[in-house]
Order: C-alpha cells, then sequence, then structure tokens
C-alpha cells in the first residue's frame, strides 16, 4: 500500500478521468486529456498549475508542426495529380508481378521514415501516393491502411536513421554507431511477414486476368492518366529529398532548415509542376484534417508533464522494473508499446533506457535495436496511434480502430521478433564480428 | 451523456480570449526566468565575459561572465565550470561556492558558474522541473537559482535537425543533442550558437594556457558513470591519485577513463583540441533521474524520493541510496572537496603549475551547516555591484 499511495491513486484517477471524459461525456480525446490532467494536479496538491500545462504541450511542439505541414505537401502532391500518375505507372508496370510490387510498395513506405526516423513522414509522403496503387489492385482499404501503417513503423526502425536507438543510446553515452546491420535484421523479417499476411494474397487473386475486371480497370487508368507522368511531376519530392538528405550529408554546409520548413519549401515547388492548385484551400483542408490529432497531442503533453510533476511517472516506471526477472521481457513487450500511446519516443527515452541498463549483461546494440523495434508499436496504440491514424486518413477508412484490427497480429510478431533479439543479443553480436 | 455543443463567433471569440488569458499569464513565468541569478564574487575576482575570449559571443545571448582571480605567488591555471547543464545544480552551486569563497594564494583561478547561460532561462517540457531553488543564507536571507534544462533555450536555437552530426568527427546522435553544450565541443566559430559557445570556452583554455579544468556535473542514480571522475588519458595519472585521496578520506568515486569514440564532450575534446588537463565530474541527482516520482524543489533540494528507494532495493541503481536521499549539500560538498583534492595533488605532480586556494570550507562543514552558510547575503555589494 505504501508504494501505491497516493501516486497509484492518483494513475487510477487521471485514467478515470479520462475515461469518464472520451466514454460518459463523448468529449473530445484532446479534451479528456486535458480534464484529466488537471484532476491530477488538483488531487495531488498543485491546483491549476498553468506552468506545466502549457509546458507539456510544448513538448510536441515539433511533431505538431511537422504534421501540420506534411498534411499541406501531401494535399499539394494529390492536387497537382502525381499521387494518380504514379499509381497508374505502377499498376500497368508491375500487376502481374505480386510479390516484386508488394516488396517494392513496401521500400517505398518505410523510405521515407528510414531517412527521417518519423513514422508520420511515412504515412503521409509515399504511403499516401502507394495506398491507390494497393487499393486499386484489391487490397481492401483497411489492410491497405494497416499495411502502411505497418510499413511506417518499420521505416521508423530501419537503418539509417533510428531515433529511438538513439535516444537510447544517449541515455547511456552509446554512439550511433554500428546498428546498420542490427537494425536491418530487426525490420526485413517482419516486413516480409506483412507482406505475406496483408498484401499478397490479395494481389496474387487479383494478378489473375478477369475481363470485367480488365476493362474496369482500364478505365480508371485512363482517368489517373490526366496528367502525364514525367519528371518534372516529381519535383515536390526531389525537393524534399535534396532539403533533408541534404542536411544529413553537409552538415554546416548546408542549412538545417527543421522538417515543418522542408515540406512547405517542397509543396510550395508543387507550383512548378503538373495541375494547377490552390494553396489556401489545400492548406484549409489539411489543417482541418489534422486538428484533431494536434489536439491529442496537446492533450497528451499536458497528461504527461502531469504525470511526471506528480510522481505517476516514477510509479509507473519502477512498477515495470519491479516486475520479477523471469517476467521481464513480458514487461518490456507490453509496456513500452502501452507508454507509446503517449509517444513512442517517449517510451524509449523514459522505459528503454531503464531497460537496457537492466540487461547490461547483453549486447548492448542489440539489446537497443531490439528495444527501439518494440517502442516503435507505440506508434499503433491509441489514443495518439500516429501511424494507424495517417493511414485511416490516406485510405479514406473513417475508423482507424478498424485500421489498427488488422495491425494486431503482425504487432505481436513485431514484439515477440524485437524480445528475441534481446534474448540473442549475444550470440548474434558474436556473429556480426 | 452527450454534450452536443454548436459553436457560433461568440463561443470562438471566448475561446481565443482564454487561449490569449493562458499565454499571458504563463508567458508571463516563463519570462521570469531569463534574468541572471546574482552572484556575489569574493575579494580578489575580476570579472570579464567570454565574448573576450572569442569576439562571436558579443552581445549574443549565449555570453557568459567569467571571473578570475589571481594570487600572489605565480603558478599554474585552473578553471572551474558550472552550469553546462542547468538542470545539474550541484554543478553550478559548487562554482558559485567557488566564487563567493575562494582565496588564490597561487596561480589562477577562472570559474565560469553559468556556462550555458539561455539553458537557465526555460526547463525542458514534460520534466515538471521546478524553476528555482532557494538557499537561507545565514542572516536570515534567501539566495535563489535557476533550475533549468540540459538544453539550450529553444529561444535562441530552434528549430534542430532531426539528427545531430557531430562536424569535427561525424559522429550522429539524437537531434536534441545538438542544443548540447557538452556534445558541441571543439566547437565552430561560424556554428550554431552552441558550438560558438563551446568555441569560446576552447578559446578560453587555449588563450589561458589552463593547466586544469574541471567541467561539473550530475547524472541520476540509474546511470552507471555517476559518483564519478571521468578523466582524458592526459588527466589520468592526476586522476587517479585524486581518486585514491578521496576515497581515503571516505568519499566513494570511480573513475572512468573517458571514451576515445565518444564525441563532443568535453573530457574528450578539451584535452585533444588544447593543453589542458580534462576532467568531468558526475554526482547524483535524481530530479534528473527518469525513475523519480513527484518533482518539485524539495526534491532537487533533498534528493530524497519514495521511488529511487524501491528502485535501490530492486538493484537499479549505481550508487548507494536509502531514505536520507542524495541532499544537494553532500552532492555539493563531494564537487568542491574533490576539486581541492586534485588542486593539492596538482601541486604535487606539477610543481611549477600548482595552484593553491584557501578559504573553502571542507566537505564535513557543508554537510553539517548547509550551502546557504557558504553563499553571501543577496544584498552585499561585490565589485560595485552584484553579478
Amino acid at each position: 500500500m505504501d508504494w501505491f499511495w497516493p501516486e497509484g491513486f492518483y494513475a487510477l484517477a487521471m485514467l478515470a478521468a479520462f475515461a469518464l471524459g472520451v466514454f460518459a461525456l463523448s468529449l473530445p480525446v484532446a479534451i479528456a486529456m486535458c480534464g484529466s490532467a488537471v484532476i491530477g494536479a488538483a488531487l495531488a496538491g498543485f491546483g491549476l498549475p498553468l506552468r506545466h500545462l502549457v509546458e507539456g504541450m510544448f513538448g510536441y511542439i515539433d511533431t505538431i508542426l511537422i504534421i501540420a505541414t506534411a498534411m499541406i505537401f501531401m494535399n499539394a502532391v494529390q492536387s497537382i495529380g502525381l499521387m494518380d500518375a504514379v499509381a497508374a505507372w505502377i499498376i500497368r508496370r508491375f500487376r502481374r508481378s505480386p510479390f516484386p510490387l508488394a516488396c517494392g510498395v513496401m521500400f517505398l513506405i518505410m523510405l521515407p521514415g528510414m531517412l527521417t526516423g518519423s513514422s508520420t513522414a511515412c504515412c503521409l509522403t509515399t504511403g499516401a501516393l502507394v495506398a491507390p496503387v494497393l487499393m486499386k489492385l484489391g487490397v481492401p482499404s483497411e489492410k491497405t491502411a494497416a499495411f502502411i501503417a505497418l510499413g511506417a513503423v518499420l521505416g521508423m526502425v530501419a537503418p539509417p536513421i533510428n531515433i529511438p536507438v538513439m535516444i537510447i543510446g544517449g541515455g547511456i553515452d552509446m554512439p550511433y554507431v554500428g546498428f546498420a546491420v542490427p537494425l536491418l535484421i530487426a525490420t526485413v523479417p517482419v516486413a516480409l511477414l506483412v507482406i505475406a499476411i496483408l498484401a499478397l494474397p490479395h494481389l496474387r487473386r487479383n494478378s489473375a486476368a478477369d475481363p470485367e475486371l480488365e476493362r474496369e480497370l482500364e478505365r480508371e487508368l485512363a482517368r489517373m492518366e490526366e496528367v502525364p507522368l514525367t519528371a518534372r511531376l516529381f519535383l515536390p519530392f526531389v525537393v524534399l529529398i535534396v532539403l533533408m538528405l541534404g542536411e544529413q550529408t553537409l552538415p554546416g554546409v548546408f542549412p538545417s532548415l527543421g522538417m515543418p520548413l522542408q515540406f512547405l519549401l517542397a509543396s510550395a515547388s508543387a507550383f512548378l509542376a503538373g495541375r494547377r492548385w490552390n494553396a489556401l484551400e489545400s492548406a484549409t483542408d489539411a489543417v482541418r484534417d489534422a486538428i484533431p490529432v494536434l489536439g491529442i497531442l496537446m492533450g497528451v503533453g499536458m497528461f504527461v508533464q502531469i504525470m511526471t510533476l506528480t510522481g505517476v511517472r516514477g510509479f509507473v516506471v519502477v512498477s515495470a522494473l519491479a516486475i520479477p526477472s523471469w517476467l521481464l521481457y513480458v514487461s518490456i513487450a507490453t509496456t513500452i508499446p502501452a507508454f507509446g500511446a503517449i509517444s513512442s519516443f517517449g517510451a524509449a527515452s523514459v522505459l528503454g533506457v531503464p531497460f537496457i541498463l537492466a540487461l547490461l549483461s547483453r549486447d548492448q546494440i542489440l539489446v537497443a535495436t531490439g528495444l527501439a523495434l518494440i517502442s516503435g508499436l507505440g506508434d499503433l496504440v491509441p489514443p495518439t496511434a500516429l501511424a494507424g491514424i495517417f493511414a485511416a486518413q490516406v485510405t479514406g477508412v473513417k475508423n482507424y480502430f478498424a485500421v489498427l484490427k488488422h495491425c494486431l497480429i503482425p504487432s505481436l510478431a513485431i514484439a515477440l521478433w524485437g524480445i528475441a533479439v534481446i534474448l540473442l543479443a549475444n550470440p548474434l553480436a558474436a556473429l556480426l564480428r | 451523456m452527450n454534450f452536443d455543443f454548436k459553436g457560433n463567433k461568440i463561443t470562438a471569440t471566448a475561446l481565443l480570449a482564454l487561449a490569449l488569458g493562458v499565454c499571458v499569464v504563463a508567458g508571463r513565468e516563463f519570462a521570469g526566468n531569463a534574468e541572471m541569478d546574482a552572484v556575489f564574487p569574493a575579494e580578489g575576482f575580476q570579472k570579464k565575459m567570454l565574448s573576450d575570449y572569442f569576439g562571436g559571443l558579443k552581445g549574443h545571448p549565449m555570453d557568459t561572465p567569467v571571473f578570475v582571480q589571481e594570487g600572489p605567488e605565480p603558478g599554474g591555471s585552473v578553471l572551474i565550470l558550472g552550469g553546462t547543464h542547468p538542470n545539474e545544480p550541484s554543478g553550478y552551486v559548487s562554482a558559485a561556492l567557488f566564487l563567493e569563497n575562494a582565496r588564490v594564494a597561487r596561480g589562477r583561478l577562472f570559474v565560469i558558474p553559468f556556462a550555458n547561460a539561455s539553458g537557465f532561462a526555460n526547463t525542458l517540457a514534460q520534466e515538471a522541473s521546478p524553476n528555482r531553488i532557494r538557499f537561507a543564507v545565514l542572516d536570515g536571507s534567501v539566495r535563489t537559482f535557476r533550475y533549468g534544462s540540459r538544453d539550450t533555450s529553444p529561444v535562441v536555437m530552434w528549430p534542430t535537425p532531426d539528427i545531430y552530426i557531430h562536424k569535427s568527427s561525424g559522429q550522429e546522435l539524437a537531434g536534441n543533442e545538438s542544443k548540447n553544450l557538452n556534445r558541441a565541443y571543439p566547437g565552430d566559430p561560424e556554428g550554431t550558437p552552441v558550438e560558438r559557445l563551446a568555441y569560446g570556452i576552447m578559446e578560453l583554455l587555449r588563450g589561458e594556457r589552463i593547466t586544469l579544468a574541471f567541467d561539473l556535473h550530475e547524472a541520476s542514480p540509474e546511470y552507471p558513470v555517476v559518483e564519478a571522475i571521468v578523466a582524458h588519458e592526459r588527466s589520468l595519472e592526476l586522476a587517479a591519485a585524486a581518486t585514491m585521496e578521496l576515497i581515503g578520506q571516505g568519499i566513494d568515486m570511480r573513475l572512468e577513463p573517458s571514451p576515445k569514440n565518444l564525441h563532443g564532450l568535453s573530457h574528450r575534446e578539451w584535452g585533444d583540441f588544447t593543453e589542458t588537463m580534462p576532467i568531468l565530474m558526475e554526482s547524483a541527482n535524481p530530479s534528473q533521474g527518469r525513475l523519480r516520482g513527484r518533482t518539485d524543489e524539495a526534491l532537487a533540494l533533498s534528493g530524497r524520493d519514495k521511488a529511487y528507494l524501491k528502485a535501490a532495493g530492486l538493484g537499479r541503481l549505481f550508487v548507494p541510496y536509502d531514505e536520507n536521499g542524495k541532499p544537494l549539500e553532500q552532492r555539493v560538498a563531494r564537487h568542491v572537496t574533490a576539486i581541492n583534492v586534485f588542486l593539492e595533488t596538482l601541486s604535487l605532480f606539477d610543481e611549477p603549475n600548482g595552484v593553491s586556494v584557501e578559504n573553502m570550507p571542507g566537505y564535513g562543514e557543508i554537510v553539517e551547516k548547509g550551502v546557504g552558510a557558504y553563499l553571501r547575503k543577496p544584498n552585499r555589494e561585490s565589485n560595485g555591484k552584484p553579478n
């Protein structure tokens, strides 16, 4: 009881207030999170700590700006006709070769995450690009969204850039060196599994020719090819890639603009390619679509700050570490994704670092790799579930829980593979040397 | 129950007014943290600015005061750097104690109490850190120091890259480390604000031919390098002798060699790019750790925390920890005593470059009487004005 009281009580009270707000009062998630934070602070004797509520929100200011500007970018490349033109080209070229098609599409989805470490970037750029391809080729929209969400999560884990590993490494002064092969070991097998479960069965079925379907597809392809696929049409993507890679390959020479400005500049370049588009309309639509998610992030920011202020965060972290050693791996596989409901990067910092310190006898590079893979799952856990929400958005699925349902089995496989990488850390490290 | 509100211009205006009100209240509190903490140097100290060593910092928020005291006898030069990480109070409070008490008998003593001055102006989002820590001075008045952020203020440095690439080594780190002074050495005169700050400190080390330089830090109790000295290979022999002496005095201390493949840190780059002997010291601060419970000023001062007590029982910490916590007095006493022992050892190892500092309180005195007993009254004028 000494350990539970009062922090455990505050934790339950905050969760109860959140549940009451969302389910009984049907409040938006963002408002319910804010309300539960206010109640937690008041119960712990901090009154109405405005400073903490505002400061907590600022924890996600960069993420919020990235999401808002990435949404504008996505809207711009859709408006100029690039998405349809690329999808039509891929369908014509690869629809008779389902496996290479699925692998290529998976790589395309993962690519922005591999370069930026952000699953949101995957969903809203190449995820949006390939979504119509998969759906036109017969993959149901919910499974398409699940495929994109899981690809986005694996993209943020795959090398060369993995931010959870960098966060965990920063906590124990481990340089980000020697992670390329371990991160490929962590991601490639599960990426193949996701292809096999979610995409291949539908793509194979569709590759068998059916004259009626063929005619319908041909009509659709003709519509999608209204804007011809020229090199110039790719200008927004080229600008984005140059800005992102330039900063990393020429540090000190190339200006560090930050992802939000990079997305805006790439969006602006869309004026020079494809169909004419209305920037103000696109920006308004994009921000209107993003507002619920941005609100959730602000609410979550307040919630985390109050958890830290009141001692609930420490209560949760030390309770996870107090689990008997034989249950440690179960704890890793469950608490890190659960904390990821708040933020996957936050989970890597708050839980990843203590867990790697609890596993010092194992190879630290492989352990950090396994922990980073598991922390990526946080982007699939509601209420934030950034990868799930944005994958649903680009595929037109209304309820993102329907997407998460299809992510369940592959997510379980990702968690188990992450634990296997940790358990096999020393033999794998010996093999890689 | 379902509240189905329909918004209109009046509700929108009311919400905007509410948001504006919240911004004003929170903004005033935030802006209040920008003012530098007052320090009251002991007789003999002269105030300079880091921009005197590197003009690129002149008029910039990253510029910071440097205090120098020269003894009557010639000797070496020592630098004490506090406030590299403004969320590690024993570092800058220890530096302030030297600044307000030291009497240099031989050589020169340089003190930079607030190395990353901009980091004192804000706290890190979602860390819920207290804004200030307070100490009762002997006459009953109160001295305050700000409790800041590990990073440079976003007002000075934003946005940050997603990946931080350390220029001279090519090492990749998470983007937030680009705002960390102790990942920015040897710095860059044309670089980011924190790289320019790091360059300014390197210029001071080179220009003043500093013999021995201390970078004072704190670490969380679950971090392996804690209650420890980290030494560059050039200072390792000196550090080994000092560590043995400290252990002989009953102060547990680990000695860690500076890793050669970890770049940007003072204990590595100060040694590689200047002639100084670098020493980084870490005390154990529960208020910055990931396992901590309720986060407030009391935790920063007492280091007492039930979550850390439980973690200690689980064998998760790298320092002994009991219900007495890790009081700030004890953490400051460790730094002050260790520096004194280093100075004595330096005089034995390198007699011509020895530095002798008097009038500093001992470990037992700081622990028993508290830090406030060795801070000067806030209304006292030194060199004309508080600095």
